[in-house]
C-alpha cells in the first residue's frame, strides 16, 4: 500500500526525529506490559507457594486470645452436627498432625502425620496409586499416602511403593499412593502432613480427648466459602449458647487475597505512570506530527493540486501517525516482555520453583489498544489539520 | 467530454477577496473562451489578477460571481472533493518551482495522480514510464529530484500533470527557474505538446516566453485589456 509505503519513507527519512517522538510512547507501554508479565507471575508464585491447597475448603479455629478458650473449644461431636446444621457443607474433618518417626525398613525420618478426607485438602494429583477415598475413611482403614519428599526419604530406590507399608511406632500403614512433587521454591508453605492417614484413622489411633486444635469444612461451591464460614461459626455460637464465642478462618482465597491486593496497589500505581507517560507521549507526537505537516504545507498543496481528496491527505497523515505509534508500542512491547521475563527467571522463579507462561496475547492486545488509543487521540488532529489546508495557501508557503 | 465545447468558458468572472469588513476586487468581470488545442499565455504585470486567475481556471478557488465551464462541466458551484476531482480528470499543473516530492523518485512523482485516480501500482509505474519517455527522460525515471537538473525536473513535472490526459496543461511561470537555454527546451516540449493537440494554459511575465504561446491574453487591474491571436513564433517547427 502506497500510504504505508509513502509513511515509512517520511519517519526513515527522519531516523532520529521518529526515535525520539516515540520514546516516551516505548517507555510507558514497556512499564504496562513488564508490570502483566509480572502479575502472571505473581500469580502463579503464590500458586506454587500455596501447593496444591484445596480452594474449597476452609478451616476454622477458635481464637486462642479471649477469655473462655476452653467453652471455644471445637470437639470431634460438633463436626457431625454442623455437617446435619448448616446447609453447603459436604464434609468436615478435623485438622490435626503429629511428629512421629516413619519408618520403612532401616530407612526412616520424622514426619507429620495427618488426617485427610475423601476430599483432600491438598489436591496435588498423585504420582503412584491413588488417593484417599470414602471406603479407607468408613473403614479406619490403616493406609497411608506419602508426599513426595517423604517417599524420596523412605523408598530411596525409587518405583511404584503402592502395596508396601511403613511404620509409625506400633502402627502399620499400607502405602496406597504417592503425590507428586508440589512447585515450590525456597518458601516452602506445607499445609498438609507428609503422611495423610484417613481422617478417622487418626481419630482412633492418635486423637486424645475430644477436642481439635481445628476443623476444615468443605463447600460444594467455593464461592459460597465466606457466607458458610459465618454460618459455621453462627452454628458453634448456638451449640454452646455462648454469642460473643471468637473464631477464627482461613481459606486459600483469604491467602491469595492479601498478596493480591497488594499487587493490584502495585499494578494500579504503575498503570498510572504508564496512563501520565502515554499522555505525554501522545502530546509528543501530536507536536512533531503538526511540525512534520507545518513542515510539509508545500507538498501537501501540491498533492491537493494534483488531485487529492481531503480524505486522501487525511488518510496519508493519519497513516503516518498510527505506524509512528505501531512502531513505539511495538518496540515497548518487546521491551516490556524482556524485563517482565527477566524479573520472572531471576526472582520469581526462586519464590515459584518455575516460571508461568507470558501471556503473550493480553499484552499483544495492551500493546495495540495503546497504540490506537495514541493514535486516534494525538494523530487525528494533525491528521486533519494537513486535510483542512487551503491549496492555493499551501502552494504559496515557502 | 463534450466534444463540441470549448475547454475553457468563462463568462462575467468577478472575483473578492473579504478580509474581515475589508473587500478587495481582484477580478471585475473577465470573460473569454479558450478552445480545445489552443496554446494561451496570459500575462500582466503583478497584481494584475493573473494569479487568482489561475487559480480560478485550476479549480484551485472559486469564482465570487459569473460561470466558469472546464470541458464542459459546470465548476462554479463544486464541493470541494468535486474540485479535487475535476483537478485530478482534467487538469494538469506544472509550477515554477518544480513541487516534486522529495525522497520519490521521478517514475513515482509522475505515478501520483494515478495513485489518488485509484490507479493499480503495476499499470501506474507501466503509465509514468509512458509519460517520462513522451517528455524525453525515460531512462530518469529511478533518479530522485535531488539527482535531476532543473530542467529534467520540469520535464518529470511536465508529465505528472499529462499523466491522466487532461484537458488542459496549465503552467504557472513554467521556466521561472531555469536559465534560457533550458528554457528553450522546455519551451520547444510544450509547443510539441501543442502540437500533439494538447491545450496548454500557461501564466507568464515574461515577454519572450509568452510569444511562444498562439494567443496572449494581457490583464491589467482585473480586467482583460487585450487578447491577441497570432502566429507563435517557432511554430513552424
Amino acid at each position: 500500500m502506497m500510504y504505508v509505503e509513502e509513511a515509512l519513507a517520511v519517519l526513515f527519512g527522519n531516523k532520529l526525529r521518529s526515535l525520539l517522538t516515540i520514546v516516551g510512547l516505548i517507555i510507558g507501554v514497556a512499564a504496562v506490559i513488564a508490570i502483566q508479565v509480572l502479575g502472571r507471575g505473581m500469580a502463579g508464585a503464590i500458586d506454587g507457594l500455596l501447593g496444591g491447597m484445596s480452594d474449597n475448603s476452609f478451616v476454622i479455629f477458635p481464637n486462642p486470645q479471649q477469655r473462655d478458650v476452653n467453652a471455644a473449644a471445637i470437639k470431634l461431636v460438633d463436626l457431625q452436627t454442623i455437617r446435619d446444621e448448616v446447609p453447603g457443607i459436604v464434609d468436615a474433618v478435623p485438622v490435626a498432625g503429629i511428629n512421629d518417626l516413619v519408618r520403612n525398613g532401616h530407612h526412616e525420618g520424622r514426619y507429620r502425620i495427618s488426617p485427610e478426607s475423601a476430599i483432600p485438602f491438598n489436591t496435588l494429583p498423585v504420582l503412584y496409586g491413588r488417593h484417599i477415598d470414602q471406603s479407607d475413611i468408613d473403614a479406619a482403614a490403616n493406609v497411608t499416602v506419602l508426599q513426595h519428599d517423604a517417599y524420596v526419604r523412605l523408598f530411596p530406590e525409587g518405583g511404584d511403593p503402592t502395596g508396601r507399608s511403613v511404620y509409625a511406632g506400633p502402627n502399620r500403614f499400607l502405602v496406597i499412593g504417592v503425590l507428586q512433587a508440589p512447585k515450590q521454591g525456597f518458601l516452602n508453605v506445607n499445609f498438609a502432613g507428609e503422611v495423610a492417614i484417613p481422617w478417622t484413622t487418626y481419630v482412633s489411633r492418635y486423637l486424645r480427648g475430644n477436642t481439635l486444635f481445628a476443623a476444615r469444612f468443605v463447600v460444594a461451591d467455593p464461592s459460597t466459602i465466606e457466607t458458610t464460614e459465618t454460618a459455621v461459626i453462627k452454628q458453634l455460637r448456638v451449640m454452646r449458647d455462648k454469642p460473643d464465642l471468637q473464631y477464627q478462618s482461613f481459606d486459600k482465597s483469604q491467602l491469595t487475597g492479601g498478596i493480591n491486593g497488594v499487587f493490584n496497589a502495585m499494578t494500579l500505581i504503575v498503570a498510572l505512570i504508564g496512563a501520565v507517560s502515554l499522555l505525554v507521549a501522545g502530546i509528543g507526537i501530536m507536536n512533531i506530527m503538526l511540525v512534520s505537516v507545518a513542515e510539509r504545507t508545500r507538498e501537501i498543496g501540491v498533492r491537493k493540486a494534483i488531485g487529492a481528496r481531503r480524505s486522501q491527505v487525511l488518510l496519508q497523515f493519519f497513516i503516518e501517525a498510527a505506524l509512528l505509534c505501531g512502531i513505539g508500542c511495538a518496540i515497548g512491547w518487546a521491551i516490556g516482555l524482556a524485563l517482565g521475563t527477566a524479573v520472572d527467571r531471576f526472582a520469581i522463579v526462586k519464590l515459584a520453583g518455575t516460571v508461568p507462561p507470558l501471556p503473550l496475547i493480553e499484552t499483544i492486545v495492551i500493546a495495540g489498544a495503546f497504540a490506537a488509543v495514541v493514535t486516534l487521540a494525538f494523530g487525528t488532529y494533525p491528521a486533519f489539520r494537513a486535510a483542512s489546508l487551503d491549496p492555493i495557501e499551501a502552494l504559496r508557503y515557502e | 467530454m463534450n466534444e463540441s465545447a470549448p475547454a475553457i468558458d468563462l463568462r462575467d468572472i468577478h472575483k473578492t477577496y473579504e478580509n474581515g469588513p475589508l473587500k478587495v476586487p481582484v477580478l471585475h468581470g473577465l470573460t473569454f473562451t479558450i478552445e480545445r488545442g489552443e496554446y494561451v499565455a496570459i500575462m500582466g504585470p503583478s497584481g494584475s489578477g493573473k494569479s487568482t486567475l489561475m487559480n480560478i481556471i485550476g479549480c484551485l478557488d472559486r469564482p465570487t460571481s459569473g460561470t466558469y465551464v472546464l470541458d464542459g462541466v459546470d465548476v462554479s458551484r463544486l464541493d470541494d472533493n468535486a474540485l479535487a476531482e475535476l483537478r485530478l480528470r482534467k487538469l494538469g499543473f506544472v509550477f515554477q518551482g518544480f513541487n516534486l516530492l522529495a525522497r520519490t523518485d521521478a517514475l513515482k512523482n509522475v505515478a501520483l495522480p494515478l495513485f489518488y485516480a485509484g490507479v493499480p501500482a503495476k499499470r501506474r509505474m507501466q503509465r509514468a514510464q509512458l509519460a517520462l519517455e513522451e517528455v524525453g527522460i525515460g531512462d530518469r525515471g529511478h533518479h530522485q529530484p535531488s539527482q535531476l537538473s532543473g530542467g529534467q525536473q520540469q520535464r518529470v513535472a511536465i508529465a505528472r500533470a499529462l499523466i491522466n490526459d487532461p484537458a488542459v496543461l496549465l503552467a504557472d511561470e513554467p521556466t521561472g527557474n531555469l536559465d534560457s537555454h533550458t528554457s528553450d527546451d522546455i519551451m520547444a516540449l510544450f509547443r510539441r505538446l501543442h502540437a500533439g493537440g494538447r491545450t496548454i494554459v500557461m501564466v507568464t511575465h515574461d515577454p519572450n516566453v509568452a510569444r511562444n504561446a498562439q494567443r496572449v491574453i494581457q490583464l491589467l487591474d482585473g480586467l482583460v485589456v487585450s487578447d491577441d491571436i497570432r502566429q507563435p513564433a517557432g511554430h513552424d517547427l
